[in-house]
Formats: C-alpha cells, structure tokens, sequence
C-alpha cells in the first residue's frame, strides 16, 4: 500500500465515522430523509461561499455550507407548521429548489468555477491526499484529512457531553423537556452538526454517500440491537468495513471509490436484513411459520377438549373435522404427541394430563382477553416448537 | 432573445418546438400522478425511485450495449419499480421506519448506480458517453419520437385514470371502506404506484434523476391549496405542470448556460410558493388576515361586554356614560369605540357613550354565549 492509499482509507472510515453518530440519532429520530434534505441543499450555500472566497477550501465554504443546510430545516419545518401539506411533501419541495439554485449558480458562472456538479454529487476521494495542508513550510498531512478530523473530534466531544441529554430526547420528549431539558435546542445542534458533517465530508466524498453513511450503518445496526450504545458501535463498525473494503473493491473494479463505499453499505444492510437474529427477514419468516403451527396446535388441542365423542377424535378423522389437509394433519398431532399434549390409543386420540392444563389455561387467557400471555406460557409447556 | 423572437421560435424551430411540448407533456403528466402521490403520503417515494431507478438505466447499457432511450427506460423502470418493493418489503418485515427505508434504498441504489457508471466510463466502448445526461435530464436531447411516447403513456394513464377514477378515488380518502365494498385493493393500489414510477422514469431523460421528485410533488403541491376536490386538483396540477415545462422551457431557452431540468423545478416552486402565499382559503395571507379580523372582533366585543355589565345596572338602557370609563380596559382604544358606533351599537355624543337598542340585545347574547360556553 502506498501512502496515498492508507491516506484516502483513513480519510474514508473517519468519514464514516462521523457521518455513523449522528446518523444514529437521525435515524432514531425518524429524521433520516433530513440527512438526504441537508446534502443537496449545502449546494447554494458551498457555491455562494465560494464566489466569496474563491478558495475551495475556505473554513467559511463550510459555514456558508451548514448554513443553508440548517436553513432547509428551517424552511422544512416551517411549511410543515404551516400545514398546508403533509411532512414529506414539504422535505421533498425544499430540497430539490435548494439544490436547483445551486445547479443554475454553477452553470451559469461555469468558467470561474472550478466546482463540477458531478463531483458535488459524488466527491472525489481519489484526489483527497494531493490537496496537503502545509504549515510554516512543513507538509502535514491531506486537508480533507484535518477536516474531517476536526468535525469528528467536535461530533465526539459533543457525543460524551450531552449523551444523556441527547439519549432522553430522542427516546422521550416529553420527559426531556420536564427535566428542563430544551427538545429545540438539542434538535437544532443535532441539525447543525448532521449539516456540518455533511459539508465536511462532501468535498471528499460527495453528497449522497453522505446520505448512505449517515443511514445506512445506523439501519444496519437498528436491525440487530435495541441498546443505544452497542447501537452507536455497530454502526461505526459496519462504517469503517464499508469505507475499507468500498475502496478495495473500488480498486479492483478501477470505478468510483464512493460508489463502491456504497454499494459495500448496501450489501452489508442487505445481508444483516436477510439473516439478523430476531429480526431479519427469514427469521421474522420462520418465526410467522411457528406461530402459525403453535396457534394450528392449540385450536386441534382446543377441539380434543371439546369433544368426548370417539368418532370426532379419530386420527383419520381429523382432517374432516377441523378442515386440515392430511400432511398439516399429521404435523400437529406429531408436534402434540412430541410434547406429551396427547396420547393415541387404537387411533383415538385423548388430552394427557398435561395437554389438558395448557388447554384450560390458554381458554382462560383467551376469554379474559390476555392472548398475549399464551406466548409466555409456551415456555412452560413447549418441549419443542412448532 | 426577447419574447417575440421566442414565440417566434417555438414555432419555426424544430428543436425548440419539440422540447417545449416534451416538457408540457411531462409536466402535465406528473402533475396529474403527483397528485395521487401527494395526498397518499408518498411524496418521497418518488425521490426514492428515481433515484433507485439508475443502476437499471446502467445495467440496460451493460446488456444490450445500446443507448436506445426505450431499453435504458425499461431498465430504470424494472430497478425503480424493484426499489419501491423492497422500500415496502422493509417497512413490513422490520421495525425501520419509512424514512430510513427510504432515505436507505435511495442512497444505496444511487450509489450503486454511480459505480456501475463510472465503471461503464472506463470500459474500452466508445458508445457510453452520454449515460451520465440521466443524473440532471438534457431536455435538449430529446427528439421527436420520445414526445410521441410520452404523449402515448400519458394518454394510456389518462384513460386508466378516468376508467378507474371511483376506484382510485374511494381508495386515497376510505381503503377500508373501499376494501368492504369488495374492490381489489392490491391491484389498484400497485396500479397507482406503477403509475407513479412510470412517471418519474418518463421525467429522467428531461429533468433527471435528482430533481425528478421536485416535478412530481410540486404542481399537485401547488394545486392542493387552490381546491378540496380531487378531480380540480388533478386537473389544476396537470396545468400547473404544463406551464412549468413550459416557461421553465421558455427561460432556459433564452438564456445561455441555463439548464432546463433546474428551471422547470425552479418555476413549479414559485408557482407552490404564489399558491402557498396567496390562495384563498388555505393561503398564509389570507389565514393572517382572518386571524387578525377574528382577533379584532375579539377586543370589540371585549369592550362591549365591558358596555354591558356597565349599563345593565341602569334602568334606562341608553343612560349615557363617560369614555373616561374605558379607559383602564384593555381592549378599549379610540378605534374601536368608532368601530362599534358604525355598527350603531352605541351612540358617541361629546365625551359621553351611551348603548342602542341593537347594541345591547348583540351584548346580551354575547354574555349569554359567554355563560352558556363556561
């Protein structure tokens, strides 16, 4: 690896990094298409910034950038108290004029401006290390790289300070504000660093994979644990293996390093989604299915307890009486007779002692209302699921 | 070039003549669709499609090779419509919110897109130039059989529209009731979204992937605040959209270095902007002037009621008092002691005030209202 390499590599995961903590916050706060809002509006502000400046790299670029992205907050904000239309209308009104003002700045002064509307879009991390910050003559290191440092540094910092604060009003508004905690206050600094990070890390790596970085480690993370901690971790986690193999997939493929950053995101939240414990897609299948049987299991429980009659409680019978098909037929009473529910004599089938118990206290359970203790009950009765 | 000189053009030059019906065309179309998506909460997901719809207008090119719009449409359809399943798909299997689910499909995909573009950049094919127009539309691509196109699909959603216009109706303002009633909620729901993504993948070639949405939301936006009837929002939206193509048309053409997408989006925001300001019933202006009429009324009948319980311990009704009374009352200022001798409630004479017949049955009533409401 050449230097240039483990430069743009250690640019890329503090990148992730700082785009990962708020993103967290956003996407707890069902806030996730704001990120998207605030990345294409910095546009105006970056290209206003820069007709003032001509100096890509200007601290004010960055603030003139933040600026217009908290001010489409604002605006967003203010249409929906309008209420003339609903939330997402307003998001979707602002963002695109923002960034069509943008757009139309850069074309119309495109012979002075060294600013591509591609690379607005997409960054190039590519160049990031042959912009050096040379101070008193001595070559310190890639701009982009003291840049994003010095926001993530922020972001941390801010993190650790007001983590309680931040934890309670997202979870519960109404509570942070009767512990005198201001929801507005903690809402706009969330807003002005998600804005800030977004300036910061758009000249690197360009407006949507900011977006990506912001919500697709903190969805990953959602989908495998509740604790706001561990949930902060994974998705710094998921970040940095996307920013690192993104740029060596990037490499091999010789296409855009932020693209493939993207694309790596995109399979990992495509993989957590698939298999997740609890929560991904086919353990939610699976656990549809058990349910299902269990709930086949108590209404042919229920049945057996209804009648005494031989004739309606006959192996080969069922399928008749509680309009199975034979193959289901034969499943449940297997599941039944694996947990000691039933016993079969001569093909007639009778409640064992037990099986009698579950079905009297789920009875119990469903006249009074409390389906849901059924599910707690199981744990007791259950040898083996369905 | 001024105005005359453009008309002029319109109508002489191909170019120009094909583009501005293009535009009209798209924006009446969107319009008409994006009424559907505004008031059936999907503002985004038309963000999150057009954006979802780019790796498919890439994978087309890898394909087939060819830059024929029609092939790279139907790839931008199949992932657009791939993506608004899967943003579905998420939102019913997790616990992720539609926001994430959106903001999540959008990047990913987009991302995704981009790498399958600039990988396509670096292939030894001459023929890939051209794929990046997508990401911001050049209407002056466009050519005459792509007008025809959109004037068939438009045409083709016009009359699905009016055909299932009960049906499409019943299932944006009651689904329940729509779905006792025994109609295939499904089918017309995944006719309305399929309808949507149609639209947007239509817009890509003019407006592009990043400002689609601003098409779709933005006339039906605008005509929202002009009516409470769908059939006049529809129809509103559709000619909102139209004149936006049209002047958004208009202005890029006469100026240099403009490009059509950005402005289109540009001139519908104005047109939501005018409608958000100055519509009659919902407008900002006219809530504030009411709020300040109600407001005002308030303090008249403040001092009224004041009036009131001052003459109601008189035997005679009209016995006059002195203004100097008011003085200390809040609501009480020189304008509205004019105000209620216009409405001849009171009778002014000197510095004395003294109720009318009509003033004190109005403030009788009012204090009965007042007991009758605590």
């Amino acid at each position: 690896m050449s230097s240039a390499q483990i430069e743009i590599q250690l640019i890329a995961s503090l990148v992730a990094i700082a785009c990962a903590i708020p993103g967290v916050f956003l996407v707890l706060r069902k806030m996730a298409l704001i990120s998207d809002a605030i990345s294409h509006s910095i546009l105006p502000g970056l290209v206003i910034g820069f007709f003032i400046t001509h100096d890509l790299n200007s601290p004010l670029l960055i603030l003139m950038g933040a600026l217009s992205g908290i001010l489409t907050v604002v605006l967003v904000e203010y249409i929906q108290k309008t209420k003339l239309v609903k939330e997402d209308t307003a998001i979707g009104l602002v963002f695109p004029a923002m960034f069509s003002i943008g757009v139309l700045l850069i074309a119309k002064n495109a012979n002075d401006v060294h600013l591509d509307v591609d690379a607005v879009l997409l960054g190039e991390l590519a160049f990031a290390p042959f912009d050096r910050l040379i101070v008193n003559g001595i070559d310190i290191g890639p701009k982009s790289l003291w840049i994003i440092g010095t926001i993530l540094l922020i972001t941390l910092s801010l993190l650790v300070a007001f983590f309680k604060e931040l934890k309670v009003s997202t979870f519960d508004a109404g509570l942070a504000t009767s512990l005198g905690f201001s929801p507005i206050v903690i809402h706009y600094g969330l807003m002005s660093i998600a804005s800030v990070t977004t300036v910061g890390a758009f000249d690197a790596v360009g407006a949507i994979l900011v977006v990506a970085l912001m919500i697709a480690p903190a969805a990953t993370a959602y989908l495998l644990t509740n604790d706001l901690k561990i949930m902060l971790v994974f998705s710094v986690i998921f970040g940095v293996f996307s920013a690192i193999s993104g740029y060596w997939l990037a490499h091999w493929l010789d296409a855009s390093i932020s693209g493939s950053m993207i694309t790596m995101l995109g399979f990992v939240f495509f993989l957590v989604y698939l298999f997740a414990p609890n929560r991904g897609f086919i353990s939610v299948l699976y656990r549809n299915k058990q349910q299902q049987k269990e709930v086949q299991l108590l209404t042919f429980l229920l049945h057996l307890n209804n009648h005494t009659e031989e004739n309606e409680r006959h192996i080969n019978h069922l399928n008749e009486h509680i309009n199975w098909h034979k193959i289901k037929a034969q499943s449940i009473v297997d599941l039944a007779e694996k947990n000691n529910m039933i016993v079969i004599n001569n093909q007639i089938i009778a409640l064992t002692p037990k099986g009698k118990i579950f079905t009297e206290k789920a009875i119990d359970y469903i006249i009074t209302n409390d389906d849901s203790k059924i599910e707690s009950m199981k744990k007791d009765f259950f040898l083996f699921r369905g | 070039m001024d105005l005359q000189e453009y008309f002029n053009l319109v109508f002489t030059d191909y170019t120009l003549r094909t583009i501005t019906i293009g535009t009209a065309i798209l924006g009446a179309i969107c319009g008409m669709l994006g009424s559907f998506a505004v008031l059936r909460k999907q503002s985004l997901l038309g963000d999150a499609i057009s954006h979802a719809s780019l790796p498919g207008i890439a994978i087309a090119f890898l394909i087939t090779g060819t830059k024929d719009t029609n092939v790279l449409l139907l790839g931008a359809l199949i992932s657009g419509l791939i993506g608004a399943f899967w943003i579905r798909g998420i939102v019913k299997n997790t616990h992720l919110k539609t926001d994430t689910a959106l903001g999540l499909i959008l990047s990913v995909f987009f991302g995704f897109g981009m790498l399958l573009l600039t990988f396509i950049q670096k292939m030894p094919n001459a023929n890939q130039s051209g794929l990046d127009k997508f990401l911001f539309g050049q209407a002056a691509t466009l050519l005459i059989k792509d007008v025809w196109f959109m004037a068939i699909v438009t045409s083709i959603c016009l009359a699905v529209l009016l055909l299932f216009w009960k049906e499409f109706k019943l299932l944006l303002f009651d689904a329940d009731y729509a779905k006792t009633l025994g109609f295939n909620i499904k089918f017309i729901d995944a006719l309305i979204t399929s309808f949507i993504v149609l639209a947007i993948v239509l817009g890509l070639q003019t407006v592009g992937v990043v400002l689609m949405s601003a098409m779709l939301l933005a006339p039906a936006a605008a005509a929202r605040q002009w009516t409470n009837s769908l059939s006049t929002m529809v129809v509103l939206a559709a000619i909102f959209g139209l004149l936006a193509g049209v002047v958004g048309t208009g202005i890029s053409a006469s100026q240099s270095n403009l490009s059509t997408g950005p402005v289109i989006v540009l001139v519908a925001a104005i047109f939501v902007m005018f409608s958000f300001i100055f519509s009659p019933s919902r407008g900002l202006l006219f809530r504030q002037i009411r709020f300040l009429k109600n407001r005002r009324d308030l303090k008249l009948h403040k001092t009224l009621s004041f009036m009131f319980d001052l003459v109601k311990t008189h035997e005679n009704k009209s016995h006059p008092h002195a203004v100097q009374i008011l003085n200390n009352f809040q609501g009480y200022t020189r304008g509205t002691l004019k105000k209620l001798e216009e409405e001849e409630y009171i009778k002014v004479q000197g510095k004395m005030w003294s109720m009318t017949e009509k003033g004190y049955q109005f403030s009788s009533n009012l204090y009965n209202q007042n007991i009758e409401n605590e």
